[in-house]
């Protein structure tokens, strides 16, 4: 346990202040906004390939995908300085950090080449398909079909919930590929091209407003996918999954630690009440640190705990959205205007945090539900933490 | 920061809780309850361990170590009195093997003859009745007397485990050699430190019981723990615990470097045992249905535990009103 860095983490620290200073992309430059998650500005492109290839993006990885082979706490005290500065390090963020990330793990040597650099690199943008109109909290039970047909796949089905995918240039998608076998051995990953024909993707709107569309249902049609896009052994694609799932856990604690440090940063508590809960959202804070910490660290030495990470994404999810509801509630009739600011504008962040106290609380429920809903991360501590017996 | 138990912490964890397993089993607890058992002898294995001896403040983690665990044993000595409440106001005034205690407040000092004389009654001062010495906060400064100079009262408790005393002292003379040099307010960061491990311990206690129960338990032909009501109400209380749990931590590593984050952290750690022991508390005698109101389970004795820690040294809701305070301090020194 240390509550400190030593000089090498600082140094290490310094140095990443330094690039920031000299390579932050300049306000007037970033005027285009990013309108979907797969949605990356020309400007926002190229700050995310600078920091690819200076080893600042993903700095625990190997030089040749984004990193310089940092240490837990070298990563821990980048992630401290983006957060401080409310820099988000991709536009893309599921890009680089579920799919690129899965890729890494799982893919080919040539995947990574083909897929994984250019998403890390901002030259495309992917988005994840796992969920279905059938297929959401009970995800193996998905049943887009991917038939093998020798040199392809023949993919017919439906996705949902596939977050800036009118947007993504590639789909990380969990097919079926065994119909037969029982419902989590079936299951292949494929990546499959926006592009080509048979695949419809329709966004639509969000519930803070119809210009926000991040959803998409995505349909494929008689789609044909080369079966070098296999992720993974055939019909082992649950393994993929729950790596993903990890992956894209270990993302979102992150950023509700950002925005529960944001939420403090933006609140000023005048009232007894107000403090009461403010102190609550301090201590949510720290706490979730410090639990963070030691789950990257055991990240970093390879240690798979998934069911560890759900304890992190339930409770961060549930502590920004406390929070943001008693900001919004604390905020009286003002709290009606929207849309309106309750953090000053900064270029390099993402706009959603800096909106009203409503939308702000209107999109904590991302937190609670995509990823896995609150309800099955409970249900995943008690079985997988707490070892109680299933249904 | 990181948050990890080094190797030489975890290994001190092992030999601390294998320790508490063997000497302070559950079977001692409830003997000292319904047969009144003397924890003497216990007290002084704790001696012959060497826990006696972690007063550095330095060594706060490894003491958290051994505090969580007696928490989760709702040790019956007076180990968290003396190391935590008498130890860091008394700097070196005390002897060793004994035991002692605090008294915070409701005691004057007034000076006469080239001393003082101390005058006053505190009530419920932790292990009042069985501390060998104790450590009396003053605004003249801090002394240390021996029991045998005042007049104790055991009260009695809800917690039966517990001993909270009334502390009479009736013209108390003390010199400068009974005085301490010991800062009062670092020395209650650690007693705050001090009761939120132990509430921490004692909380995961109750969930090791109520995990026991609800896996072997069965209804509706299932145990119970595989109902979903019962699990998500277990997966808070691990949800609570972990994150209580953290921030104790964090309070003892800002004690053991007297890092300037220590009067929050203390704060923090001591609301967040708070919230948590409400939690553990409620769903603790929830899940065990009507067994869980029983006198022979031992559930009572780590939820009593938790519950007595809340209402010593300040509640969640007063710290939770100091820790808003601190921040708002902290953030206006850093944006000015």
């Amino acid at each position: 346990m240390r509550l400190t860095f030593d000089a090498d983490v600082e140094a290490f620290r310094a140095e990443f202040a330094a690039f920031l200073e000299a390579n932050l992309p300049e306000e007037a430059e970033a005027a285009e906004r990013s309108r979907s998650t797969g949605h990356v500005p020309g400007w926002a492109r190229r700050w995310q390939r600078s920091q690819f290839d200076a080893g600042w993006l993903l700095p625990g990885n190997p030089p040749e995908y984004g990193g310089r082979n940092a240490t837990v706490l070298q990563q821990y005290v980048h992630v401290e300085e983006l957060s401080r500065r409310r820099i988000c390090r991709s536009y893309n963020p599921q890009g680089v950090g579920i799919i690129a990330a899965s890729l890494l793990s799982f893919g080919t040597e040539e995947q990574k080449l083909r897929w994984a650099v250019p998403i890390l690199r901002a030259e495309i943008t992917a988005a994840l398909g796992m969920s279905e109109p059938g297929a959401g909290s009970d995800l193996a039970s998905l049943r887009t079909r991917a038939e093998p047909k020798g040199d392809h796949f023949l993919v017919n089905g439906q996705k949902v919930w596939t977050s800036g995918a009118h947007d993504a240039d590639v789909l990380l998608t969990f097919v079926r590929t065994d119909p037969d076998a029982p419902k989590h051995r079936g299951i292949s990953v494929l990546l499959i091209p926006t592009d080509g024909p048979g695949v419809t993707r329709r966004p639509f709107a969000s519930y803070t407003g119809p210009e926000d569309k991040d959803f998409n249902e995505v349909f494929f049609e008689n789609v044909r996918v080369p079966a070098g896009n296999l992720v993974g052994p055939l019909n082992e694609g649950w393994r993929v999954a729950n790596g993903s799932l990890g992956h894209e856990r270990t993302l979102m604690w992150l950023g509700e630690a950002e925005r529960l440090d944001a939420v403090m940063r933006d609140f000023t508590p005048a009232t007894a009440l107000d403090k009461d809960w403010y102190a609550t959202l301090v201590m949510d804070l720290q706490a979730l640190r410090l639990l963070g910490s030691a789950a990257l660290a055991r990240a970093a030495r390879g240690e798979q705990d998934v069911p560890a990470l759900s304890v992190l994404k339930v409770f961060g999810s549930e502590a920004a959205q406390r929070a943001l509801e008693r900001a919004l509630e604390a905020s009286g009739p003002d709290g009606l205007v929207h849309p309106a600011a309750t953090a000053p504008y900064h270029h390099m962040s993402f706009d959603d945090d800096s909106a009203s106290w409503f939308n702000r609380f209107a999109r904590s429920f991302g937190g609670t539900i995509a990823g896995g809903t609150s309800e099955i991360q409970r249900t995943i501590i008690a079985e997988r933490v707490l070892g109680l017996p299933r249904r | 920061m990181l948050f990890e138990f080094d190797a030489e912490q975890r290994l001190w964890q092992d030999t601390v809780q294998k320790a508490v397993a063997k000497e302070c089993p559950p079977t001692l607890v409830r003997a000292v309850v319904d047969a009144g058992t003397d924890p003497a002898p216990l007290w002084r294995v704790y001696g012959d361990l060497g826990w006696t001896e972690l007063t550095d403040p330095a060594d706060a983690v490894e003491l958290s170590i051994v505090l969580e665990e007696l928490g989760r044993a709702t040790d019956p000595t007076p180990y968290l009195a003396t190391l935590t409440q008498f130890a860091p106001l008394a700097e070196g005034l005390g002897e060793p093997g004994g035991s002692g205690t605090a008294v915070f407040s409701g005691i004057t000092a007034q000076q006469a003859d080239g001393g003082w004389v101390l005058e006053g009654t505190a009530p419920h001062v932790l292990d009042g009745d069985r501390a060998d010495r104790l450590a009396v906060v003053t605004e003249e400064g801090v002394f240390v007397v021996s029991a045998a100079d005042v007049t104790v009262v055991r009260t009695p408790v809800f917690d039966p485990v517990l001993h909270v005393a009334e502390v009479s002292f009736d013209q108390v003379r003390v010199t400068d050699r009974d005085r301490s040099a010991a800062d009062p307010e670092r020395a209650r960061d650690i007693a705050l430190m001090g009761l939120a491990l132990t509430m921490v311990g004692a909380c995961r206690r109750a969930l090791d019981l109520v995990l026991d129960h609800v896996r072997t338990r069965h209804q509706f032909g299932a145990p119970i723990g595989s109902f979903q009501a019962v699990q998500h109400k277990a997966a808070d209380m691990h949800v609570a615990v972990e994150r209580a749990r953290a921030l104790a931590y964090y309070a003892a590593l800002t004690i053991a470097a007297d890092d300037p984050r220590r009067r929050l952290a203390a704060a923090m750690a001591k609301a967040a045992a708070g919230e948590c022991q409400a939690l553990v508390f409620r769903n603790a005698v929830q899940l065990f249905g009507a067994m869980g109101h029983t006198w022979e389970n031992d559930l009572q004795f780590a939820i009593k535990r938790a519950k007595a820690g809340e209402l010593m040294l300040g509640g969640a809701a007063e710290h939770r009103a100091l820790i808003a305070d601190l921040t708002a301090e902290e953030s206006r020194a850093t944006h000015v």
